[in-house]
């Protein structure tokens, strides 16, 4: 009998972090080697509470990118990033990416962009969680020859928001909300306006 | 009359008054009759703590309070000042986030409009 309250306990202390993650939160590696050799790095960890006092210290008046981000930020409950900037080519291990995008093929994500450019030894992966027609997850794996990336938004998206910062941090129209595919080979446009983007 | 009868009362204040040597023993006896000479005590003052704190009780607790005030009114702005900072820190880095999202959105972007040239091999989807 005791045995077994042991185990329950034991497995609700086990289980109590996973519960705690938010829904479309990656669990992140810490990268420590990765950082020691990169001659670059952008570690972003912003929880909800984080969050939140980011969003009200967003001087939206003064700077139309501000604004923007302050539009998107107030659904979101956690932004993730890490960014690698490497001085010889391929100097982080393609295992440490590979677990992330294992925990991608969980049911809700869907895979909405899979570019790879051999010419330029590009990947680009762009997933989206989705519970219903609202996206709850936006991830991104990008692998160059010297850089590294991974980003994960947790939150409700609009992904209207997204197409709202259009011409402010120069996101393009990935016109992920229609689900059609971009049209292919256009010239490259002048510098789009917020008002283009809807 | 009156004259005679001033004179007379006048000798015999005088002879009333006059000295007279003391009986015999008479001090002895007198000293024997004192009581006996008590010994002096020492005893401690404690002063009062009521009058003191009647005295400074209100200007001590209007100083305490003012003091508090000033210290919380300190620990306050302090407080403010580290979140705010905090705040900064943390927008920085919400917008540094957002500028590598966008970048990596831009280079998808750009991997799935740029068709594949001659000898080029690339995936897209």
């Amino acid at each position: 009998m005791n045995a077994r309250v042991a185990y329950v306990i034991a497995a609700l202390l086990l289980a109590g972090p996973t519960f705690a993650q938010t829904k479309g939160q990656l669990q992140l590696p810490e990268f420590a080697a990765l950082a020691e050799k990169a001659s670059e790095t952008v570690n972003v960890t912003l929880d909800a509470n984080l969050l939140r006092m980011a969003c009200r210290f967003l001087n939206a008046d003064a700077d139309p990118e501000q604004a923007a981000a302050k539009k998107l930020c107030t659904g979101l409950t956690g932004i993730y990033v890490r960014h690698y900037t490497f001085d010889t080519d391929y100097a982080y291990p393609k295992g440490d990416i590979d677990g992330v995008r294992r925990q991608l093929n969980a049911p809700g994500w869907s895979r909405i962009v899979e570019a790879r450019s051999k010419k330029e030894n590009t990947n680009v992966d762009v997933f989206l969680l989705l519970n219903g027609d609202k996206a709850q997850g936006l991830s991104i794996i990008a692998s160059e020859p010297r850089e590294f990336t991974i980003v994960n938004v947790v939150g409700s998206i609009d992904l209207e928001q997204i197409h709202e910062l259009e011409g402010k941090f120069g996101v393009p129209n990935l016109e992920i909300e229609t689900g059609k595919k971009p049209a292919p080979a256009k010239p490259p446009a002048p510098e789009k306006t917020p008002e283009k983007a809807r | 009359m009156n004259e005679n009868f001033a004179n007379e009362f006048e000798r015999e204040l005088r002879r009333r008054l006059r000295p007279v040597e003391a009986p015999e023993g008479f001090a002895e006896r007198l000293m024997a009759a004192l009581p006996p000479e008590k010994k002096s005590t020492v005893v401690a003052f404690i002063p009062k703590a009521s009058r003191p704190v009647r005295q400074f009780g209100v200007p001590a607790a209007l100083a305490a309070s003012l003091l508090g005030a000033v210290l919380f009114g300190m620990h306050v702005a302090n407080e403010r000042v580290i979140e705010e900072q905090k705040g900064i820190a943390a927008s920085q880095q919400l917008m540094q986030a957002l500028r590598v999202t966008s970048q990596k959105l831009d280079l998808a972007y750009e991997a799935v409009n740029n068709p594949p040239t001659a000898g080029d091999e690339e995936n897209r989807s």
